[in-house]
């Protein structure tokens, strides 16, 4: 079980709290209807899975029901920086 | 267990569920806000996360960075909501959701046991002291608590879970119950 710190409570709380809601840092085309079918296939379905150092967003559904974004290794389930969405991690 | 109708030195009082009157309050947290919802309410404003002002049967609950919920007992929702109204400026949204909210409260030395046999939190009083609030996973439902001056617990949860939490409660205070 993880313990995710929230920064908007201010506070670790258990992962039972929150939930997982996909690859953070995802950015929707300007213009959706200047691209091609491949790039808005890009855009819509396609993340990048990594090994590693990942960028995320979850959800605090049973706290402060805010998102943030969490900074997580997919390998060890390091957690090693937390965010408020609209900010950018310190060292990424 | 103890002895059918022996005194039980260190019961838990268990109340609720209760209605009261519940506002939703959505605003940013400005100064202007802040001493708006004081004049309103006579509540100060909690802006520090996770904690909750009391003034009376009065109470603010910080929910988020720009989201509190106000408690009051029940009936006064349209008063409190009219002066809230009648002080705020700018934008700001201000919803009765006393429907939506039910309030248990939880007394006696050993009530702590309860809370920590229903949630992961930590309420251990140097985490969990008076005038702080949490809203958690609690016995499988969710609930937003709060430690109050003297030490009991508001355990405020949604209308639909308050049946259901009111029976897990009556079994979690069985070791110590108030009328044995």
């Amino acid at each position: 079980m993880l313990e995710i710190h929230c920064p908007y409570c201010g506070e670790s709380r258990s992962e039972e709290e929150f939930s997982y809601a996909g690859e953070a840092h995802i950015r929707r085309p300007s213009d959706p209807a200047g691209l091609d079918d491949r790039a808005w296939g890009d855009y819509l379905h396609f993340r990048s899975n990594p090994r590693g150092a990942h960028r995320e967003l979850w959800f605090h559904a049973a706290g402060c029901r805010r998102y943030l974004n969490v900074l997580r290794d997919t390998a060890s389930y390091q957690i090693s920086q937390t965010y408020r969405v609209g900010e950018s991690p310190e060292d990424v | 267990m103890p002895k059918a109708g022996a005194p039980v030195p260190d019961a838990t009082t268990l109340r609720g569920p209760r209605r009261q009157a519940c506002l939703s309050l959505r605003a940013q947290p400005t100064a202007s806000l802040r001493g708006a919802v004081a004049t309103a309410l006579g509540v100060e404003l909690p802006v520090a996360p996770c904690t909750h002002r009391r003034a009376g049967e009065r109470a603010l609950h910080w929910l988020g960075p720009d989201e509190w919920l106000a408690t009051a007992p029940a009936g006064t929702e349209d008063a409190l909501q009219a002066a809230l109204r009648a002080a705020l400026t700018g934008h700001f949204a201000v919803t009765d959701v006393s429907g939506a909210w039910r309030s248990f409260n939880l007394a006696g030395p050993r009530a702590i046991e309860v809370l920590r046999k229903s949630s992961p939190c930590d309420f251990h009083p140097r985490a969990f002291a008076p005038g702080r609030c949490v809203q958690t996973v609690f016995a499988k439902a969710t609930a937003l608590i709060a430690c109050n001056a003297d030490g009991d617990f508001d355990v405020i949860t949604r209308t639909s879970y308050a049946d259901y939490l009111r029976h897990w409660l009556e079994v979690a205070t069985l070791e110590h119950p108030a009328s044995p």
